[in-house]
């Protein structure tokens, strides 16, 4: 016998003058392998065809539907329901701006975040379509991809109570952005550089070590680890720049 | 151009931290010399006096705490908007370090207190003797006093030195759990230890 | 009336998109991008295995060049592909790799020494010189001579769209993300950019643009199973052809991978077989060289999907209660294999199946996966029928990939046709200025609105989900891997029907700001347009090539059918107008045999 499971599903749409925030109820009988992805698909098919979520690639590479299942940042398309108890209740990611009920904008977030950390790779070199590519040591590029894996999945940010207390705060991902530029090679940036994009309370040291971010990260990326990384090179950069004679 | 000022709040947060982790921990196990009886606590106290580590080191480490309390209050949300907005997302997010975070708070501020008192008392009436500090536990005021002060005390020295090996890297994250467990371990060691050692003075006949 | 002027508009943020849009603010052009979604979670972020580039610097690729490749994609497309096209393709591809190498993309790199590989599940090995150490490796994938996918584990499509939307938002290229374009604004001869609505106010907005760019990626979820995301509804193609005057190319070249998970049809990369795993059946043998002795699970994909087809209906697949499927073993590539060159695949397995692949098999079977078809476009990626059209990657049909594509083309495709396009753009740009006619964004804003009005009114009429469900559900009984005549005419026949029905869209929701429901409705007619282009074009095309696989014509024609199809939608139609061009104007190699897939040939 199949489980009636009960979706508490966040409501509101901002832009309907009539819509007020709240709960609203569902019920769907759980099948085999059922997914919040194919869940949601059908409530919003059969039961109510107004409700807002986001999914894209629905597996678990595009970062699209993270929303807080059961009190815990996560990504729908990969939360089956049979890890779940009857009663699931679905809320948007908090720390974005809300477009409607589970959806938010991440997209503006992320970009904001991107512009404020200069996420990408500073050289003066020129690229010579005629040259070969500079050589990489293989361990090199294997540990830049293990960072870049990160989906912008926003969990980590939502996760952050630091990130939902100060809404300046750049948080796991802006950090986790900056350890990879730091350990690749044709980023010619410096501590220096870099100092000046995270050394800051809305950087590094406004991480307070809650590790909301590591708890939850859907790519499973060791942000505690990035973490303390940038701050042991920010911190050192800091006593550098004490020194006298340097700038 | 960015300050350095953040990055050099942080180192000193942290190292008046690690002074006030090793300070406490072996303010216990010097406390401790009760249980072996007043004549071991005074034998050590009577040490401490004549190198000046009470008259010298007792104000120097109420520096160092009040200059801690005031870097790591740095990071208490002040404005209620704040505080609502880290209880919301704690309360959201049932999520062990996030609330151990609280507890790091709430006992900060009892032990800013509470410890004000303790060493106000303690470094004005100098020397420590066992019967002089045994006088004290037992007016009863004092026994609930320390009751209070030694597990909040030991709850965030315990999380303290945890988030700071978090922080800076000594506790990788493949330790992690392991160091969460050592932590709880180490506090509840310390804070029985406390609780043996008010026993003691609390039966040290005068 | 909003409007929103800018110098290049580009629909899509994908890797296509994007790349072009770099191209187009470098030269110092002010370049917006349209997605539905923010722009990194582009489809582009799901390709897996790699991108094919001759780079030649691994053992196994020794001798690869952009000749090599060129053989490789046109025997891929069953010389169905425009040759000029591919020749620039290929001739291209080293570059683009470099440029994005460039930009950071942590391709793995060449390691010297001995190592152990699998090819058909038997061990090996290899030698790596030292002098190509720390050089851009690749893998091998279905198709090809040599070993020439490169990658970055198994996320090569995410590893590589960071880094270029960073080069992006370097260049200050701006993206609007969650907006979808409702219709092109044009004249009848150019195109002067097109009216859009914003997915999180419902708002509508003009954009004028002196260029606008296709680049909005495939229509795979006109099928129910797709390994596409959900947003690959063909919004792109939709709009080229409901300008009546743009046709779309070989819709009816809809390619199948062979690995889509079952349940869930999530893509397993072609990476897997590359990397040495093999295809299993219900006896839990491999079958793929019973059909194809010489390259076994590593011909092209239309081929090893046909094989796998052929099989399952001969009753050796295994019995499931969503259907029948096969095997994919990657078992004895080891785990540590898999954590670290197939990471993607273990968590999909892990995540979706709740199998380990070191230990356990994954079910597989062939599953719809990407567009050969789209906007017709020129050598130079512009659409035919408007000035200041252009179109790029999975979008377009640029034409290089024919009638079936080479895994870890279309990856390598988005940025070469992206840097190849993005400059021919620049040159347009340099010397092309449009003159307004308010009227004509009036009129197009109007009719738009009228067309949203009008579902939001409605009392009655036909559930937009039944008639999505109905339109996928024909695709995938009448227009699969194999067709028919029959099966073919009642697809049409029965889109037709469907077609009409969406003339009668009833809302359930309000419609209000960024209802979900209503986006939908205002894509479905659009959609099934696009699935008759496809069902129709296949009806129409009366033999076998590529992945167009006919029963009632199994051979290919070279004599009467070694042509593309244009599809055109004029007004009040209830099909589309189909003609014909040559496949290619220049030919340097002539059809032959492809070396794998067998068939006959009528030449």
């Amino acid at each position: 016998m199949s489980r009636k499971l009960k979706y508490s599903i966040f409501r509101y749409n901002p832009v309907d003058p009539d819509s007020k925030p709240g709960m609203q109820e569902f019920f769907l009988q759980e099948t085999e392998n059922l997914n919040l992805f194919v869940a949601l698909n059908i409530l919003r098919e059969v039961q109510d065809p107004s409700i807002q979520f986001d999914f894209c690639c629905r597996a678990g590479i595009c970062g699209a539907c993270g929303m807080v299942i059961n009190g815990r940042p996560g990504l729908a398309c990969r939360t089956k329901t049979a890890d779940l108890p009857d009663q699931v209740s679905l809320l948007p990611l908090p720390g974005f701006r809300l477009v409607g009920d589970l959806s938010v904008d991440t997209g503006s977030w992320f970009r904001a975040m991107n512009e404020k950390i200069r996420s990408w790779v500073h050289t003066d070199k020129e690229f010579d379509p005629q040259e070969q590519e500079v050589c990489m040591d293989n361990r090199v590029a294997e540990k830049i991809y293990e960072l870049d894996r990160c989906i912008e999945c926003g969990c980590c940010i939502a996760a952050c109570a630091t990130a939902q207390m100060r809404v300046d705060f750049l948080g796991a991902v802006a950090m986790n952005r900056i350890a990879r530029f730091m350990i690749d090679p044709r980023d010619k940036r410096g501590h220096k550089d870099y100092f000046e994009v995270v050394g800051t309370d809305q950087g590094i040291f406004g991480c307070m070590g809650l590790l909301g971010c590591q708890d939850v990260c859907p790519k499973n990326i060791p942000l505690q680890d990035q973490l303390a990384y940038v701050r042991r090179k920010m911190g050192w950069q800091a006593l550098r720049r004490l020194m006298p004679g340097q700038a | 151009m960015t300050t350095s000022r953040p990055a050099c709040l942080d180192w000193l947060q942290m190292l008046t931290g690690i002074c006030l982790v090793v300070f406490m921990y072996l303010h216990a196990l010097f406390l401790a010399s009760i249980i072996l009886g007043p004549g071991a606590f005074n034998s050590l106290a009577d040490f401490f006096e004549k190198y000046y580590l009470a008259q010298k080191g007792g104000p120097a480490i109420a520096l160092v705490f009040l200059v801690h309390f005031f870097l790591a209050a740095r990071k208490i949300p002040l404005s209620s908007r704040e505080q609502k907005k880290f209880l919301s997302a704690a309360k959201m997010f049932r999520h062990r370090d996030t609330w151990l975070w609280m507890v790091q708070v709430v006992s900060a501020v009892v032990v800013l207190l509470l410890g004000a008192i303790h060493m106000w008392v303690v470094l004005t009436d100098l020397p420590i003797t066992a019967e002089k500090s045994a006088a004290r536990i037992q007016t009863g005021y004092w026994l609930v006093f320390y009751m209070l002060l030694l597990p909040m005390v030991e709850l965030h020295v315990g999380i303290g030195w945890y988030r700071l090996g978090i922080k800076w890297g000594f506790i990788k994250s493949a330790a992690r759990h392991r160091a969460k467990r050592a932590e709880y371990y180490l506090t509840t060691f310390f804070i029985l230890l406390g609780l043996i050692i008010l026993v003691r003075f609390l039966l040290l006949s005068s | 009336m909003r409007v929103i002027y800018t110098d290049l508009l580009c629909i899509g943020a994908g890797l296509a998109g994007e790349r072009v849009a770099i191209e187009a603010a470098q030269a110092g052009f002010e370049t917006v991008c349209l997605s539905l979604v923010p722009s990194r979670r582009s489809h582009s972020s799901a390709a897996q295995g790699g991108m094919q580039a001759a780079l030649g610097n691994c053992i196994k690729g020794h001798g690869d060049c952009p000749d090599v490749h060129f053989q490789d994609t046109v025997k891929g497309s069953d010389w169905g592909c425009d040759q000029e096209v591919a020749r620039m393709f290929v001739d291209n591809a080293p570059v683009a790799i470099r440029q994005m190498d460039y930009w950071g993309v942590p391709w793995n790199r060449v390691v010297a020494g001995r190592s152990c590989y699998y090819k058909g599940g038997e061990r090996l090995e290899k030698e790596e010189p030292l002098e190509k150490t720390g050089l851009i490796t690749a893998r091998d994938f279905g198709g090809t001579a040599r070993w020439r996918a490169c990658f970055c584990s198994d996320g090569t499509g995410h590893a590589m769209l960071y880094p270029l939307d960073n080069v992006a938002v370097k260049y200050g290229v701006q993206v609007h993300d969650r907006t979808e374009a409702l219709s092109l604004i044009h004249n009848g001869e150019q195109c002067l950019g097109a009216v859009v609505r914003c997915l999180k106010t419902g708002r509508l907005l003009a954009y004028l643009a002196r260029a606008t760019l296709i680049a909005s990626g495939g229509f795979g979820r006109i099928y129910r199973a797709s390994t596409n995301a959900v947003i690959n509804e063909g919004g792109g193609q939709i709009i080229a052809l409901d300008t009546g005057v743009v046709p779309l190319g070989n819709m009816e070249a809809v390619q199948f991978h062979p690995t889509g998970i079952v349940p869930t049809d999530i893509l397993v990369t072609e990476g897997c077989r590359g990397d040495g795993g093999t295809l299993l059946d219900v006896k839990q043998e491999r079958f793929m060289p019973g059909y194809e002795p010489e390259k076994a699970e590593l011909a092209s994909r239309d081929v090893v999907s046909r094989c796998m087809h052929e099989h399952m209906a001969r009753g050796l697949g295994v019995k499931s209660p969503y259907g029948d499927h096969l095997w994919l073993d990657i078992r004895h590539l080891g785990r540590e294999h898999i954590s670290v060159k197939l990471r993607e695949v273990d968590e999909i397995c892990k995540n979706f199946l709740g199998i380990d692949p070191a230990e356990q098999l994954i079910p597989v079977r062939p599953t719809q996966h990407y567009s050969m078809g789209g906007v017709r476009t020129d050598k130079n990626g512009a659409a035919y029928g408007l000035k200041g059209l252009f179109s790029a990657g999975e979008a377009a049909c640029w034409d290089m990939h024919g009638f079936n594509r080479l895994g870890g083309n279309s990856l390598s495709e988005t940025v070469v046709a992206g840097m190849i396009v993005g400059r021919k753009i620049v040159e347009f740009l340099q010397g092309h200025e449009i003159s307004l006619n308010t009227g004509l964004v009036r009129n197009e804003l109007k009719k738009q609105q009228e067309r949203i009005n009008r579902l939001m009114s409605r009392d009655s009429g036909e559930r937009v989900y039944d008639l999505r469900n109905r339109m996928q559900d024909i695709l995938m009984d009448y227009v699969g891997i194999f067709r028919n005549e029959k099966d073919l005419n009642t697809a049409v026949d029965e889109l037709r029907e469907v077609l009409h029905r969406t003339g009668n869209l009833k809302l359930s929701s309000s419609g209000t700001g960024a209802d979900p429901e209503l986006a939908l409705a205002l894509r479905l007619p659009g959609m099934v347009r696009l699935a008759l282009c496809v069902a129709y074009g296949a009806l129409e095309r009366r033999e076998s090539r590529g992945s167009h696989a006919r029963q009632d014509y199994p051979a290919r024609n070279d004599r009467d059918w070694l042509v593309r199809t244009l599809a055109c939608w004029p007004e009040s139609r209830d099909l589309p107008r189909l003609e014909y061009e040559p496949a290619t104007r220049i030919v340097e190699i002539p059809p032959g045999d492809r070396g794998y897939g067998g068939g006959g040939v009528i030449s």
